[in-house]
């Protein structure tokens, strides 16, 4: 029988995670779980107090005994200078200090104790500046904060980047004017901080060989590119590689460069190994988070609803330097226009510097700014319309055939309408809006201080790099086979708790007929690895995924076909052929080729496809305290195909909870430029408590690109639903669901709660703008 | 900052509760720094914020986390006694307080997570003083007595007579909290536990309100306030509880009892918080409570 | 200072500071790092290990407090070769994502089912409460534990 059916079919079903049981014994080794090399120190980092000023000395007490004590300043620096994509940040502040907790001296020293103390009896000597610390400040370049390096941003202002997108009339001031609708709104996303719960940590040692770094890592080639311009060799002699990662969502993608090239700064000093591995106050002071945005909308429509035209203007707060904001804003206007057909758009987008942390890579990247943005705008028009949310949203949903923002035709894997069909009648979107409102009629009839509300959105994010990114990145993976008929999967793609690692050995596992427990994994790493591309933007399964399916074709084929000809078993067969020398297959992705994209009108086909997604929320808000409970919670979420279902569940739902933690309780408290409550115990993420129960449907639109039978990526898509709140307008509270995702209990006042009309869902003073002029015409 | 220097710390052990008695008069004479350590869930956590020790000016710590004398829950005729070293999911479960003293059982469940709940202890609340603690908001509500112990003898403070101001207190330098004394209100008594945090656990309260009262026809007899997060030191609202004692529950309206809560506590910004936002949600949890003993407010 | 425990069903003995923190000494004298750090102030559970059957965090413990008392780690759960069925689940049922809350999460799951064999959705929430995770969105935390309790009851306990 098995000899008739080779394929081994694993793809599909959920299967346990591969690295599960080290997991679930306490034998998977974190970064800070590797045993001590010989000889080695604890790192640490003396950052900037300020937001912005001058550093005019560092003073190291006299009195203290700094004879074990490793110190590198800026001038140990080879080349001073953090390769993302512009080289605008140092790795050691030198003089112009442009943001709080710029690090600026590194520390090493093999008691713990004595190093805290050291890291006091450093004393910085700085003038302070006049900071810029939010979007507007700085878009009036009245403090100019940020010098743009070549080929960056606006010179002489701190516009660090642009991209304009355009469709339909040229006009679109004079579009508006000939609908019956128009609706405008500011809609504004406050910043998010990723805490994983494994804070950021590497270990760095050097040798003959060069420099080696292992560290909780999303992205081993960002830090050996980093590596590359900092201490200037080769490629080969740089070999970074990934400690089990508890934990990364975007954090882990950009920053791991600089901790790792602080690490290795001290080793190389101090000739011992380093290990650097951050409190949670430092992690969340020091490391990225996601932007903060405001997103500027004007629609019009047709009075029966159907969409004309959307002016939207996305500003974005980078922070200090640009890392990967220019993607970062690129994927956020790309998703602007939602999952809505428009014939004609105009979305300007602009990031500007501010004197913060940098702000960099967290899931969705960008894309749940604005599709927050679009979200509540299009609840707006619907209030102004009469009509429900979901109804609206139905009857200008982008299906098979339409075009989108960029004039990307839909031409496959579009799922839309099971997506927002699926999720509204699980939920039962529309009985439960009416159950819900007798009950709550019932409840202020009992003088009961609780209500409760349901609402949806639906909304669609690209996987993949933009446009022509995979054609340009030429993502690379590698099969080998091993003795005994095994297999070894090489990547750079790394499992930092999403499945690669399972998910990569089922795929492989189906396309050689190789059973999967005799596939292995390798650890990423520069040295062993090919560069698979970055693990970001829901590529891993869908890019990396397809490059290792085609190579485990190859290799089961030739291991196949030299069982045709010589018999024996698979593996017989697989060690004949290794008799003649390794059989390895190393491939490059091949974008499809109806892919087109032009950079520069920033039109095309923006993603090779896209996966979508319907969420339904129940809530109950309390009148007096404003807090609110999520009480259920269904997904509708599209996978392309679900290569291993349980894991997609955990994408969903795990995304989800992130959403909603974003909107309902986290909050970063800002003065001065620094942060008031780095730790967890402020910082509020949800508990098994606060999380809904999720009833979570997969959806399954194969993009015939990808692998397994159709997978898309699916790791971003999540975070862009889960924060759509429609509580019954009584009961809203002010402030709050409407123009700012902002949203902890506390974040509303009394007195806004007092100011507002009680049949106004809306804050006083940032209600969604209803042009009167076209009201009363489309009254005429 | 660095926990790291806690290992240059002197650690000992109670041994018994005199001798602790009479160690902690020792060091209270000599002026050294001092800790009684009992869950560590208020002190371990000071310890990861704090920059290091200078050199000699560590505290000695004294473990006092097995001494059995101040782990006991006792009822003796309607005075419900619970150790300064019990801990909250022993509270949570202990017969007596589920019998006797429900709003404890139920302020236990909103004590942090069962891990912060099995080493925290009301002892170790009181002692640290912050105005936060959910425990001590509680047991104000029972017009709870603290019963402090020295080498002197044992002391009563009633819990109005003990905080004097942010982290300050009536209790000597010598004396240690040894237990709760709990004058029963009667099983007819109503209670009343709303906490107020930003998330179902691992919360600090924003506010918190415990409340017990005994009503007889329409009058409230016996009342007891514990405010958590709301003033330098858990708030006892005494305008608010003078309101329903000299009121008529149907003559207490909603503007009266706003007044009286405005004129008790003023509360203040800080990063988990307004003092806005707090104010409203003190009168509104009031006015909450004033409803469940059959107020129309 | 010679401190006496019981470590996972072992009588051990470690000579150290008493003022260290129980979580330290684990990870560093012991050797034990399955017991991990996230937060080092009693918020994310991570460190989360039984001292004397009870769930605490090892950040608030400090070592010379556990002279005598019985401590378990995640090492003192299942073996591979013998995994609890707690430990089972988190593996296929989706449990463990990112795994660096597995092991407080397991221990907090494995404390619950030992007091309460049959608990609901609620009580599992409760109880795993103090152990936060960023992946999973709880929902396949809770039904590993809601399916390790059946296996449990069905006879699946080692």
């Amino acid at each position: 029988m098995q000899a008739d059916k080779p394929d081994s079919h694993v793809v599909g079903t959920s299967v346990g995670r591969s690295d599960g049981v080290a997991k679930v014994v306490g034998t998977a080794r974190y970064v800070d779980d590797l045993p001590k090399r010989p000889g080695e120190l604890h790192g640490v980092t003396v950052r900037a107090p300020v937001a912005r000023g001058t550093l005019r000395a560092v003073k190291f007490d006299p009195s203290f005994d700094w004879s074990d004590i490793t110190v590198v300043q800026a001038a140990d620096v080879p080349t001073n200078v953090v390769a993302v994509i512009a080289y605008d940040q140092p790795v050691l502040a030198s003089t112009a200090i442009n943001h709080a907790y710029e690090p600026i001296v590194l520390l090493a020293c093999a008691d713990r104790a004595k190093l805290a103390r050291a890291k006091l009896a450093v004393h910085l000597d700085i003038d302070p500046l006049e900071p810029v610390l939010d979007i507007q400040t700085s878009l009036s370049d009245q403090n100019v904060v940020w010098s743009a390096p070549d080929g960056f941003g606006d010179k002489g202002t701190n516009v660090m980047k642009r991209y304009l997108i355009t469709k339909g009339e040229a006009d679109v001031d004079a579009e508006h004017a000939r609908c019956a609708r128009v609706v405008s709104g500011t809609y504004s996303t406050h910043q998010q901080e990723q805490l994983y719960i494994e804070p950021q940590g590497v270990v760095a040692w050097w040798d003959d060989d060069g420099a080696h770094v292992i560290g909780s890592i999303q992205c081993p080639y960002y830090v050996h590119k980093a590596f590359l311009k900092t201490f200037g060799l080769d490629a080969e002699r740089i070999d970074i590689s990934q400690a089990v990662t508890g934990g990364g969502f975007g954090g882990k993608e950009e920053y791991p460069s600089i901790i790792a090239l602080h690490a290795a700064l001290l080793a190389k000093k101090s000739g011992r190994p380093v290990r650097m591995i951050y409190d949670r106050a430092e992690d969340i002071e020091a490391t990225t988070k996601r932007h903060p945005c405001e997103c500027e909308v004007t629609t019009g429509c047709d009075a029966d609803g159907t969409l004309r035209v959307l002016k939207m203007r996305v500003l974005m707060d980078a922070g200090a330097y640009v890392t990967l904001t220019p993607v970062v804003l690129s994927r956020g206007v790309l998703h602007a226009a939602g999952t809505y057909r428009w014939p004609t758009v105009q979305i300007e987008a602009i990031a500007v510097a501010t004197n913060t942390p940098p702000n960099g890579a967290f899931r969705g990247f960008g894309a749940p700014q604005t599709i927050w943005a679009i979200e509540r705008h299009m609840d707006a028009v619907a209030a102004y319309l009469g009509v429900d949310p979901m109804d609206l949203k139905r009857q200008n949903l982008l299906v098979e055939g339409d075009t989108t923002a960029t004039g990307q035709v839909l031409r496959m894997s579009v799922s839309s309408t099971a997506c927002l069909e699926g999720g509204l009648s699980a939920a039962r979107y529309a009985e439960r809006k009416r159950e819900l409102d007798l009950e709550n009629q019932a409840r202020a009839q009992r003088g009961e201080r609780k209500r409760l509300g349901i609402g949806a959105s639906i909304f669609m994010h690209g996987a993949g790099f933009t446009g022509s990114g995979e054609r340009m990145l030429k993502g690379k993976a590698a099969l080998d086979l091993l003795p005994g008929g095994g297999l070894r999967i090489r990547t750079a793609s790394t499992d930092i708790g999403q499945g690669t690692e399972t998910v990569f050995r089922q795929i492989a596992s189906d396309a050689s007929g190789v059973p999967m427990e005799h596939i292995d994994f390798a650890v990423p790493s520069t040295k062993v690895c090919p560069d698979s591309g970055p693990t970001v933007a829901s590529r891993t399964v869908m890019v990396v995924g397809s490059i290792v399916e085609r190579c485990a074709r190859e290799i089961g084929d030739a291991v196949k076909a030299e069982q045709a000809r010589g018999g024996g078993s698979f593996a017989q067969a697989g060690d004949r052929l290794l008799t003649k020398g390794p059989v390895t297959v190393l491939r490059q992705y091949e974008p499809p080729d109806f892919v087109k994209w032009d950079d520069t009108t920033y039109k095309g086909d923006a993603y090779p496809c896209f996966a979508w997604m319907c969420d339904v929320a129940e809530l109950e808000v309390d009148l007096d305290t404003f807090e609110v409970e999520v009480k259920r919670f269904h997904i509708a979420g599209d996978v392309g195909k679900a290569i291993n279902p349980k894991m997609c569940l955990g994408q969903l739902e795990g995304g989800t909870l992130q959403a909603i933690g974003w909107a309902l309780s986290e909050e970063l408290v800002w003065r001065d430029g620094l942060i008031k409550n780095p730790r967890i115990t402020n910082y509020i993420v949800p508990t098994a408590l606060d999380a809904p129960p999720f009833e979570t449907a997969l959806v399954e639109a194969p993009f015939e690109f990808g692998p397994g039978g159709g997978a898309k990526g699916i790791g971003e898509l999540p975070m862009d639903g889960g924060r759509r709140r429609s509580p019954p307008p009584s009961s809203t509270p002010p402030g709050s669901p409407c123009t700012t995702c902002r949203s902890p209990p506390s974040a509303f006042t009394p007195r806004a709660w007092a100011g507002r009309s009680a049949n106004d869902n809306l804050p006083e003073g940032s209600q969604p703008r209803v042009d009167s002029t076209q009201a009363q015409r489309s009254a005429a | 900052m660095t926990i790291a220097d806690l290992a240059s710390v002197p650690f000992e052990r109670a041994g018994d509760l005199a001798s602790l008695c009479a160690r902690v008069g020792e060091l209270a004479d000599s002026e050294q720094p001092f800790v009684l350590l009992a869950g560590g869930t208020d002190w371990m956590v000071e310890q990861e914020l704090r920059k290091p020790f200078a050199a000699g000016a560590e505290p000695r710590v004294i473990d006092v986390s097995r001494l059995d004398k101040l782990r006991e829950i006792r009822l003796e005729g309607n005075v419900l006694s619970i150790g300064a070293g019990v801990t909250y999911w022993e509270m949570r479960n202990s017969p007596e307080v589920r019998a006797h003293a429900p709003l404890l059982e139920r302020m236990a469940r909103d004590v942090g997570a069962i891990q912060i709940q099995a080493r925290g202890t009301l002892g170790g609340n009181l002692a640290t003083g912050s105005p936060a603690a959910d425990g001590v908001a509680a047991v104000a509500a029972y017009d709870a007595i603290l019963v402090v112990q020295s080498r002197r003898g044992v002391r009563r403070i009633p819990m109005s007579e003990l905080q004097t101001g942010y982290k300050a207190s009536t209790r000597e330098g010598d004396e240690i909290f040894v237990a709760v004394e709990i004058l029963l209100p009667g099983p007819d008594a109503r209670w009343y536990w709303r906490k107020v945090g930003t998330r179902r656990a691992q919360a600090i309260s924003k506010v918190a309100l415990g409340g017990v009262a005994r009503v007889e026809a329409g009058q409230v007899v016996r009342c007891g306030l514990g405010m958590a997060s709301v003033a330098p030191v858990t708030a006892l609202l005494p305008r608010t509880r003078e309101l329903f004692l000299s009121t008529k529950l149907e003559k207490i309206g909603p503007v009266q009892l706003d007044k009286a809560v405005d004129s008790d506590i003023s509360p203040i910004d800080d990063v988990r918080s307004t003092g806005e936002y707090r104010l409203h949600v003190a009168k509104s949890v009031v006015r909450d409570f004033a409803r469940a003993l059959g107020a129309r407010v | 200072m010679l401190i006496r425990l019981k470590l996972n069903g072992q009588l051990r003995e470690v000579d150290t500071a008493p003022m260290r923190r129980l979580l330290d000494v684990l990870r560093e004298e012991l050797e034990l790092t399955g017991t991990k750090e996230g937060c080092g102030e009693g918020e994310c559970g991570t460190c989360t290990v039984l001292l004397d059957g009870e769930v605490v965090n090892a950040c608030m413990v400090v070592i010379g407090q556990c002279d005598g008392r019985d401590v378990v780690t995640v090492e003192g759960l299942g073996s591979e070769a013998h995994l609890l069925p707690i430990q089972k689940t988190f593996v296929t049922e989706g449990g463990a994502q990112c795994g660096i809350c597995t092991p407080g999460m397991l221990i907090s799951a494995e404390a619950l089912l030992r007091r309460n064999a049959s608990p609901t959705d609620e009580q599992i929430r409760e109880a795993l409460a103090g152990n936060l995770c960023r992946c999973t969105g709880y929902e396949r935390i809770v039904a590993s534990v809601r399916a390790a309790a059946l296996a449990r009851s069905s006879g699946g306990a080692s």
